[in-house]
């Protein structure tokens, strides 16, 4: 695809120079170093099953802070303006940044792997579940960032961008809650939007095909529709 | 050949508010046409329409041959785009800055080093190569911003107001970039500044409220020219001289004259040697002239006349 590499490049420079992704870095491993710590004191198993949920529900409250400067921030500054009116597609553009923002997920993810050597190391943990949990939140990773980055397609404001994206997410974390009181088919049809049911087999070891394809729908849907939105003006 | 521009019947909803009312023109390769209109007027809607930006409500342009949106990476290929207020990435270098861009249109190695290298030296950026576009003050900003339009060498370059903020020296040395790439280049500059465009450009369009008054405001230029002339001589003698000589559409006193010197405008299909025709004529009829000189076409003047008659009209 023309000019993707190009663009990538130029995505990953912003990101790594930017204060947000050092932030977010600090803060992800800051918490999830006391979460781990804490769990293992406690339970004294060899399983991140815990560390899986709790990375869970942080990536739902970081994502919108690496997403929501995306396209929002090139839209203010107008720099949108220079990218979209020169020869690269709206489809390079948005690959770009999201393969860029997959690469700070990569980077948390790898840098959590660190747990499991320290169990690896400690103990005998059973990888299965080690590695669908990480698995798992590889492919909730990537359903979270294009959701973000659709919100950022939407709106030239990064603050909303990101209240948009966490209001999704959360909405679609606590589907499921209610999504039980609705009258059949509703209910299931509500429940299987939720995240939480679909990343849950994931942390205990279960690799359902529905789940994989549940979180890689999310993330096709999403890149098209900001696709879409940036070739619609 | 197809022009290099075409643009028919455009027209640009921004919801309830028509920004672009069924414009059309023609753009011929190689022309500088500039884009005049007050603020607000549509200048840079149509610009973005022009590179791809926006997609036109309805009716068709064409760059290069290529439909700007059925064929919108060609187009791009085809034109470069210098915005307005000049939006640089501010985390960039300056040469880091150009050298995306050069990657982005496609120039590689030793050919995007070249270009960079050739549009920095154009736009006097040689040494501003290691600063932040962020901290550029405006002028540098926006000469970063051409000198990027310059790479990849396009076809059609879209200017949008692109010495606003400029001090004079900068205007004269952009306005002798622009000029030297008459002929090679199709160039289209929009400007709200009248001496400006009429000093660049080849060729002049109004826009007004979305609507193009005219495609060739100084068409009149080419087709008829005005002298004028101050003469000592009873006025019906002075007229039905000059009205004998070759090419003289009209004679008309100018009402400023007092009763010694009288003074006239001439209207005629220019000629190199009519101004020399008329005073061998006037003074082989012992006529005693004082002045004869071209009056220069005033934009500005066919500016205010269409604006106040579209406004009329619209009243």
């Amino acid at each position: 695809m023309r000019g993707f590499a190009v663009l990538l490049l130029k995505e990953e420079r912003a990101l790594f120079s930017s204060p947000i992704a050092y932030a977010v870095m600090t803060v992800f491993l800051l918490i999830m170093g006391y979460s781990f710590t804490l769990t293992l004191f406690i339970s004294h198993q060899p399983s991140m099953v815990h560390v899986f949920f709790q990375m869970f529900v942080l990536f739902m409250l970081t994502t919108p802070l690496i997403t929501m400067r995306l396209l929002a921030e090139e839209r203010k500054l107008r720099t949108l303006e220079v990218l979209l009116t020169s020869p690269v597609s709206e489809a390079a553009i948005v690959l770009a940044k999201f393969a860029a923002s997959m690469s700070l997920i990569a980077v948390l993810l790898l840098l959590s792997g660190s747990y499991a050597v320290v169990l690896a190391y400690f103990g005998d943990p059973d990888f299965g579940p080690i590695y669908s949990g990480y698995l798992g939140l590889l492919l909730f990773g990537s359903a979270l960032v294009g959701t973000g980055l659709l919100s950022s397609a939407l709106t030239a404001n990064q603050v909303i961008a990101a209240l948009i994206s966490l209001s999704v997410f959360l909405m679609l974390w606590i589907i499921d809650n209610f999504g039980w009181l609705l009258p059949s088919p509703a209910d299931t049809l509500v429940v299987n939007l939720s995240l939480a049911v679909h990343f849950r087999p994931f942390a205990v070891g279960s690799v359902y095909l529905s789940d994989v394809g549940f979180f890689l729908s999310v993330t096709l849907l999403t890149l098209l529709l900001t696709v879409r939105a940036l070739a619609r003006r | 050949m197809s022009p290099a521009v075409l643009a028919q019947h455009v027209t640009k909803w921004y919801g309830p508010r028509r920004a672009v009312n069924d414009v059309s023109f023609a753009v011929e390769h190689g022309e500088i046409v500039g884009l005049l209109g007050p603020n607000g007027s549509g200048k840079s809607t149509i610009f973005r329409m022009l590179t791809g930006y926006l997609v036109p409500t309805s009716g068709s342009i064409e760059v290069d041959g290529h439909d700007v949106v059925a064929d919108s990476l060609a187009v791009r290929r085809a034109i470069s785009y210098v915005p307005e207020d000049a939006p640089l990435y501010d985390h960039m270098r300056v040469g880091e800055f150009l050298h995306f861009m050069a990657s982005v249109k496609g120039l590689r190695g030793a050919a995007a080093r070249a270009s960079v290298d050739a549009a920095a030296e154009r736009l006097d950026l040689t040494r501003a190569m290691t600063l932040l576009t962020g901290k550029l003050s405006r002028g540098f900003r926006q000469r970063v911003s051409i000198a990027q339009a310059l790479l990849g060498d396009p076809k059609v370059l879209v200017l949008d107001e692109p010495t606003s903020g400029l001090d004079p020296h900068q205007v004269i040395a952009i306005r002798d970039l622009v000029q030297s790439l008459a002929g090679s280049r199709t160039v289209l500059i929009a400007s709200h500044i009248l001496p400006e465009i009429e000093k660049i450009a080849s060729r002049v369009m109004i826009l007004l409220d979305g609507t193009l008054l005219t495609a060739d405001a100084l068409k009149d230029k080419t087709e008829a020219v005005t002298l004028r002339l101050s003469a000592g001589a009873p006025q019906d003698a002075i007229r039905r001289i000059v009205l004998q000589i070759a090419g003289v559409r009209g004679v008309a006193i100018d009402s400023d004259g007092n009763a010694r010197i009288a003074h006239y405008l001439i209207r005629a299909e220019p000629r190199p040697s009519l101004a020399a025709d008329i005073l061998a004529a006037l003074v082989g009829a012992e006529v005693a002239v004082s002045e004869l000189t071209e009056c220069r076409p005033d934009l500005e003047r066919v500016f205010l006349d269409l604006t106040r008659r579209s406004s009329g009209v619209a009243a």
